[in-house]
């Protein structure tokens, strides 16, 4: 498994934009999606996931369900809005371009400056 | 954005609505995240409870996510200052346990919410109304407005054929024009009812079919049509009984036999509440441009036309006719507007300043708020101890100030609804008033609330809670702590500070100045009733008699046969009239006494004269033409030179006769016979007529007493004014002054029989006492009196309650010391004189800053004419409103004195 990574700051809510977009999941299931599709490299302290989830269902880029969990339980279900999406697309894109500046910068050589 | 606040909304309320349900709901997700957890630490081969436990070790602090979770959601905020059913339920229990408080402040309150929201749906149907009518906000107005002159061209006959040809924009279009016939029912009894000739599109706007028959139609309108007409409903009802039998009843109308067709529903009274329709029978295309009588043409915008659409395709209409008959259409644009502009048409600096109104009495509101938390205050303050342990088990300031705030609002939401309904019940009355003082308000005035207006009620009621909750929440909740530990040595306790004071000033100080109007409102109805004419005017019946136009056409009526006719007429019922054995005497004139005269300003020959009044460039008296057999036949003698003789009425002859006031005011006292004026400005005109252009010179040739020029202005009943001599050919309509034996109103019926006799066309209104012709207005000073007294007395209340409660309050904070300094010795009365002081200077300097505003205001009504008695009298009424505002004082006073040392130290 690859060293974990610390989540930078305000990555959380894109991380569970793009796990529930993937298919609709409970809270611990996000967090297993997280680390699923990042490969085991991001690991979400665990309590902090739920203010995170409410913030989202609170701006309406999440919605909520109430159904019955693998273990036979009531559980809540969040899926990705309308809006959810979009906001999903719109970070996806901003944080690929930072990414892609930020790379380039790393791969700078002292002949290109 | 919009999306995401809505979102935001509803969870916040959903947080605020089903608390309990959520956070169980969190509690159980947090529960069911820490099983799967556990699971699958467990399949990882960990002990069950070695899995549990690392589960929660993992998961971190519940409440510590809790919190968190509780904070995304919004629901902190709100923590802060929330308020719970629990407080509303204590909001009403403290309505039952302090009923006067509840009933003078609810009351103060209700009245404040009902003057705002009357007023906010009265100007909301002034600036901007809802008309009752199908598809009302499409319904516009066609008009050409002369852009040379400024003034509206209402003779658009020939392109209102053009527009029903030629627009695509706007449909259903029809013409109207406002008229006036006598309607006659039973044979000899015609009385004037407002009718308006209207084209049959007018109908396809009412919301409902007619009530009974139907509506005008296209084919009434055809040249030899039988003649119809649709009463409206209240007409129907009034005259007519109510008759479900009414269709096909042939009555007379302006002298026609006309069958009635049709009884609209009640409500549509479109376009000027007329009290019946007939149809418009003009043959438009016959018209010339500018040719025709005045006309107003209405229409509904058609399907996904918008006024500037319309506006547009007018503009285009105007400029084709401006190239083609630029005589007449050079300077006419044709413009659409919304229907009600036509009717009453304010611009926007006037709906601005009509709007602001709202604004005044939102203010008002705050003072009154203001005032009733003063009470809230004083309640506030005996619940002290509560207060304080509450703080001392947890409860923030905030949360303390919610619960004030909680039984504010229940205080103000009851006043709310006392309030609207108020509003209706009110809006009704008054708008009845208007109606029989002023006659046709506008069709779609209704005491309907909107929507609006009661959204404008609700926030009043929420501005007041919030000024009646947290003003005196934050003046009980200051430097709690500090209260707390001087409380447990015997002290401390919140003061009335120097905003209260101030309060409490102002309000006794408006207490004592408002009842002044209530005054002078009095004295001026007072002057109006007791107006001395010069004769018995209760003996004599007036009546306006005017002249149903011929059929058709008016304005290709020639004005001097009319007036030929109408003259004929009038000598016709005034032989008829000398006939009759209970009349003693008939006379007439344009106006009679006790009505108003108007204004003109007028220039003297060059003998001496009365120094000018600065503000006038001339001097200004009242004048009215009257028969020249005027003065003999209500007895008034001529006190000097002579009386109007046939020759007077002659043409050519310029003679007048002033009253005492002209010769003392005018002539400063002068012998005024041979004397000699002329006009120089009529009240209706903006300046003063070049001296090429002035009219004849008139001869004063007589003196009567003063007869009641200017009942306008009691104050000054005796005004300057002067007489023309006409007879009926001269002056149009005229009124009628009849000298009956008996009780006046009781010949009403026959004058209308014989003026039906004299000619079917004559119209007779207005027919009442001539001591009663002031009694419309008389309504109105009546009507203000209530508004003044109501004001008044609810000051009053709001200030006996202030003083009350800051009395008791005082007692009540000052109970130990009041104990000890009497166990230790202390005169009692010159205790309670030494514990009162600062409350009843309070009383005294509100009542002397009442009394120094009745003086000024007194003074800017009398100036020169305030005497000695006037001072002596506002003496005395300062001197009665304190004793009133003292007697407030009585029951705390009375508690204080009997305050006995042991109680006061034991209930420590």
């Amino acid at each position: 498994m690859a060293p974990s990574t610390d989540i930078l700051p305000g990555t959380l809510d894109l991380l569970i934009l793009k796990a529930v977009s993937l298919g609709r999941l409970h809270g611990y299931g996000v967090l297993l999606r997280i680390e699923q599709i990042s490969g085991g490299a991001l690991q979400i302290q665990q309590g902090a996931l739920y203010p995170a989830l409410y913030r989202l269902e609170h701006q309406g880029l999440i919605l909520s369900e109430w159904g019955v969990s693998e273990n036979n339980r009531k559980a809540k279900y969040y899926r990705l809005s309308a809006i959810g999406r979009r906001r999903l697309g719109e970070e996806t894109a901003g944080w690929n371009r930072l990414a892609e500046a930020i790379a380039r910068s790393l791969a700078a050589t002292p002949q290109e400056i | 954005m919009l999306s995401g606040l809505v979102a935001r909304v509803k969870s916040l309320w959903t947080g605020m609505r089903r608390r309990d349900a959520v956070e169980a709901e969190m509690s159980s997700e947090f529960q069911h995240h820490l099983e799967l957890r556990a699971a699958d630490l467990r399949r990882s081969g960990m002990a069950p409870d070695e899995a549990a436990r690392r589960a929660r070790h993992e998961f971190g602090m519940v409440e510590v996510h809790s919190g968190a979770a509780r904070n995304a959601r919004g629901l902190n905020n709100v923590d802060r200052i929330r308020f719970s059913w629990l407080d509303l339920k204590l909001g009403f229990r403290m309505l039952g346990r302090y009923p006067g408080l509840t009933i003078v402040g609810g009351l103060a309150i209700a009245f404040a919410i009902w003057v705002g929201a009357s007023v906010f749906e009265f100007v909301g149907q002034m600036v901007r109304p809802r008309l009752p009518l199908n598809g009302g906000e499409r319904v516009v107005s066609l008009r050409l407005w002369n852009a040379e002159s400024s003034e509206e061209e209402f003779r658009v006959a020939f392109d209102f054929a053009a527009w029903r040809r030629e627009l695509r924009t706007v449909g259903d279009l029809g013409a109207y024009r406002a008229l006036q016939r006598n309607l006659t029912i039973t044979e000899g009894f015609g009385e004037p009812v407002e009718v308006v000739e209207i084209g049959a599109s007018a109908f396809r706007l009412a919301p409902e079919p007619p009530l009974l028959g139907r509506a005008l139609l296209p084919a009434d309108e055809l040249d030899g049509a039988p003649a119809v007409l649709v009463l409206a409903f209240d007409l129907w009802r009034t005259r007519f009984g109510a008759d479900t039998g009414i269709v096909g009843r042939v009555i007379r109308l302006g002298g026609s036999a006309t069958t009635i067709v049709g009884v609209m529903p009640r409500g549509f009274k479109f376009p000027i509440s007329p009290q019946l329709w007939v149809p418009m029978r003009l043959q438009f295309a016959n018209y010339l441009p500018t040719d025709g009588p005045g006309l107003k043409v209405f229409g509904r915008l058609a399907q996904g036309a918008s006024i500037e659409d319309a506006q547009t395709e007018m503009a285009s209409l105007g400029s084709r006719s401006s190239a083609d008959h630029p005589l007449t259409h050079r300077h006419l644009r044709p413009q659409v507007r919304r229907f009600e502009k036509s009717i009453i048409s304010l611009d926007n600096i006037e709906s601005a300043a009509l709007l602001s109104i709202n604004l005044f009495l939102a203010m008002l509101l705050v003072l009154i708020c203001g005032n009733v938390a003063l009470l809230l205050f004083a309640r506030a303050a005996t619940r002290e101890s509560e207060i304080v342990v509450r703080s001392a088990l947890g409860a923030g300031r905030r949360r303390i100030v919610g619960q004030f705030v909680a039984e504010a609002l229940v205080l103000g939401g009851l006043a709310a609804i006392v309030g609207l309904v108020a509003t209706k019940a009110g809006l009704r009355w008054w708008l009845g008033v208007i109606d029989s003082a002023e006659g046709n308000l506008p069709f779609w005035f209704s005491d309907t609330l909107g929507p609006w207006t009661i959204v404008y009620a609700v926030a009043l009621m929420l501005l007041s809670a919030a000024i009646m909750g947290i003003l005196p929440a934050l003046k009980v909740t200051r430097r709690l702590a500090d209260r707390l530990r001087a409380s447990a040595a015997g002290g401390g306790g919140p003061s009335i500070g120097g905003i209260w004071t101030v309060l409490i000033v102002g309000q006794i100080a408006v207490t004592v100045a408002f009842p002044v109007l209530t005054y002078f409102i009095q004295r001026d109805v007072t002057q109006i009733k007791s107006l001395d004419v010069g004769f018995a005017d209760n003996e004599y019946l007036t009546a306006l008699v005017s002249l149903d136009p011929v059929e058709g056409d008016t304005a290709a009526v020639d004005r001097t046969m009319f007036q030929a006719r109408f003259s004929e007429s009038v000598e016709k019922l005034n032989a008829m009239l000398a006939d009759e054995a209970v009349v003693r005497g008939v006379t007439f004139g344009d106006r009679l006494p006790r009505m108003y005269h108007e204004h003109r300003l007028v220039e003297l020959d060059s003998g001496a004269a009365a120094p000018l009044n600065p503000s006038w460039p001339a001097y200004r008296v009242s004048a009215a033409y009257l028969d020249r057999n005027f003065f003999d036949v209500v007895g008034v003698p001529i006190l000097q030179g002579r009386n109007f003789h046939s020759g007077d009425v002659a043409s050519g002859s310029r003679t007048i006769i002033v009253n005492e006031s002209f010769v003392r005011l005018v002539l400063g006292g002068r012998n005024p016979v041979g004397r000699q004026l002329r006009v120089v400005k009529f009240e209706n005109q903006d300046k003063v007529i070049p001296e090429e252009e002035r009219g004849p010179w008139y001869e004063i040739v007589g003196v009567v007493r003063d007869m009641g020029l200017a009942p306008y202005q009691p104050h000054d009943p005796k005004y300057a004014g002067f007489y023309f001599p006409v007879d009926a050919r001269s002056i149009y309509p005229i009124r009628l002054a009849i000298h009956v034996n008996g009780d006046p109103i009781t010949f009403g019926p026959r004058l209308r029989f014989l003026a039906e006799k004299a000619d079917a066309s004559l119209q007779i209104d207005a027919v009442k006492p001539l001591d009663s012709v002031q009694d419309g207005n008389l309504q109105f000073y009546a009507f203000w009196m209530q508004i003044t007294t109501v004001l008044c007395g609810m000051a009053l209340l709001l200030s006996l309650a202030g003083i009350y409660s800051v009395m008791s309050f005082t007692v009540a904070r000052r109970t130990r010391e009041i104990g000890v300094r009497v166990a230790l010795g202390a005169d009692r009365r010159r205790l309670i004189m030494t514990v009162f002081r600062r409350p009843l200077g309070q009383v005294a300097i509100g009542v002397a800053v009442g009394t120094v505003l009745v003086t000024l205001f007194a003074w800017s009504i009398m100036s020169d004419r305030m005497g000695l008695v006037h001072l002596g009298l506002i003496a005395a009424y300062a001197i009665l409103m304190l004793g009133v505002c003292l007697l407030a004082c009585a029951m705390p006073t009375r508690r204080a004195l009997a305050i006995e040392p042991t109680e006061a130290l034991r209930a420590e």
